[in-house]
């Protein structure tokens, strides 16, 4: 009896954790296009360089994106030679470790640190612009994944608990 | 070749023997004819290093491996660094050019130079702009930019025009590392001639061809009158400086790199006329500073300061009191016989060398 209540409760954790992923990224997306709203406001305000502004934009982030912000600037910071396009990428390699992106959306991304700090104001704000709109529309997408397969993960995995107790009975 | 310094810095007119002279400098600037260097010798301190010099952590990694290897005996000397795409590295120190040849030699065959690369001149700028050309668009467009310990750095390539104006710049083809220097008590001997009593100033103008120690003397006098000067029972002024180049209290991110008096406000970047009035309407000093007048609208701004009561010391470029006289603006000025002294730098005997002080009324030397 105990057994079964275990692989019961195991499944539908396991399910949880999964549908807690979908979860996390349109929570990603969402704070994604927050920080950038605030790098806009580092950059066109203060003009303040991207070594601090990333490292600043990094701590007033969520946790979810913080990997992004601080890891790219402590690349600048550590190295001189290295351009924003790339400790940018090292940025994103380290937010994809926590969550999981996909190829599109990791384009978007990336593309975003191609121009990085190469240009002027006017530049960099229509540059990041245009990334929040395309986060905006990932971030629907995701919702919307969100909401068909949260449940169904759920679901499914209480359901496959279930029949593991079945058979196992 | 260093005695060539020594020999030019020995004729130095800049005092050497304020006391506050020994607490000095930052150690990255030293002065710039040699006295830190003799002093380091004399006093026994440990030599400078490169890694406390501030305008070296901006360099490009291979122009520092160059520095490390050639110059480091002359690095308190070197007081220009010149980089010209294809063409080689330069040092100015004093009157001297020196390059490092490609066996990593120092040299004044400027021919056997390293030659400078477009990855040694993009690489600068990514380091110099920390990666951020838009933080820098105002500096850009004037060509300069200040690194912290308020040295300047120069900028030219090809200029992006928009509305007539030139919007920034592209394709750089130069860079030039000016080292500041700041020398605490260069201004001793001329300041007995700048206060009327112990209580006023006369307005000044200090005249000098390029590389005298203009902005050097003028940030001693902004610091010594801010501070109060007590060999002559002076109080300390309120002091406003109008920065518009930071060259003078060599401001990095809000904080003056260069020691410029404790009553000293400044208006850093700010064109001098605006800069001028904004002071005297919101600081209140007695005494304003600023660098190279010549347009029309400082008339304007030097009139208003009369008016309250200010008291105005400024630079200009120029050999001789005559050369001024054919300048519209500038003659106008003497006309009125604004400035009640004026100084006359030359580098004759070393930079900073005072050739001669006038009373700006009879035009007849005081010193």
């Amino acid at each position: 009896m105990l057994g079964a209540i275990l692989i019961l409760l195991g499944c539908s954790y396991w399910g949880w954790k999964i549908s807690s992923l979908y979860r996390k990224r349109t929570e990603l997306f969402r704070f994604l296009q927050n920080g950038l709203t605030m790098l806009e406001a580092e950059i066109n305000y203060t003009a303040t360089p991207l070594p601090l502004a990333l490292e600043r934009v990094g701590r007033k982030s969520n946790r979810l994106c913080q990997a992004l912000f601080l890891q790219a600037a402590h690349i600048l910071q550590a190295q001189k030679t290295v351009s924003a396009g790339e400790a940018w990428q090292t940025g994103i390699a380290a937010l994809a470790a926590e969550v999981p992106l996909s190829k599109e959306e990791s384009e978007i991304l990336q593309l975003f640190g191609y121009s990085l700090g190469g240009s002027d104001k006017e530049e960099q704000l229509k540059n990041i612009a245009l990334t929040k709109k395309q986060l905006f529309i990932v971030q629907k997408k995701a919702e919307e994944e969100q909401g068909k397969k949260q449940k169904l993960c759920q679901y499914l995995s209480f359901c496959l608990g279930a029949v593991l107790v079945l058979l196992l009975i | 070749m260093a005695k060539v310094f020594f020999s030019n810095s020995s004729n130095s007119n800049y005092s050497n023997n304020n006391e506050q002279k020994s607490e000095e400098c930052h150690k990255d600037t030293g002065d710039s004819t040699g006295h830190n260097r003799a002093k380091n010798n004399g006093e026994g301190q440990a030599p400078l290093t490169v890694t406390s010099l501030s305008w070296f952590q901006v360099l490009a990694p291979s122009i520092q491996q160059l520095v490390v290897d050639g110059l480091q005996p002359y690095l308190s000397e070197i007081e220009e660094i010149r980089l010209r795409i294809k063409r080689p590295l330069l040092f100015r120190l004093g009157d001297l050019e020196l390059t490092v040849s490609k066996d990593r030699k120092i040299t004044r065959r400027l021919e056997e130079g390293q030659l400078v690369s477009r990855e040694d001149l993009d690489q600068t700028l990514q380091i110099l702009s920390q990666h951020s050309l838009y933080a820098w668009e105002d500096e850009f467009k004037n060509g300069y930019l200040t690194i912290p310990g308020g040295h300047r750095v120069g900028i030219v390539g090809r200029a992006v025009i928009a509305k007539g104006m030139v919007k920034t710049l592209k394709e750089i083809s130069g860079i030039n590392y000016r080292i500041g220097r700041q020398i605490l008590g260069c201004a001793d001997k001329v300041l007995p001639f700048l206060l009327k009593n112990n209580r006023q100033l006369y307005h000044t103008l200090l005249v000098s061809p390029p590389q005298c120690g203009k902005t050097t003397l003028l940030r001693d006098i902004a610091r010594q009158l801010s501070n109060g000067v007590e060999a002559f029972d002076f109080p300390g002024v309120n002091v406003g400086l109008v920065d518009e180049r930071s060259e003078i209290a060599g401001m990095y991110q809000g904080e003056p790199q260069f020691q410029i008096g404790m009553r000293t406000d400044v208006l850093d970047a700010c064109p001098k006329a605006q800069g001028m009035m904004m002071l005297i309407r919101s600081m209140s000093p007695q005494v304003l500073i600023t660098d190279e007048i010549g347009k029309h609208e400082d008339l304007e701004a030097m009139y208003q300061a009369l008016q309250a009561g200010v008291t105005v010391i400024t630079t200009v470029h120029g050999d001789n009191v005559n050369e001024l006289k054919q300048r519209p603006n500038l003659q106008t000025l003497l006309q009125w016989h604004f400035f009640e002294r004026i100084i006359i730098l030359s580098r004759r005997q070393g930079v900073g060398t005072i050739e001669k002080i006038l009373d700006g009324r009879t035009m007849e030397r005081v010193n």
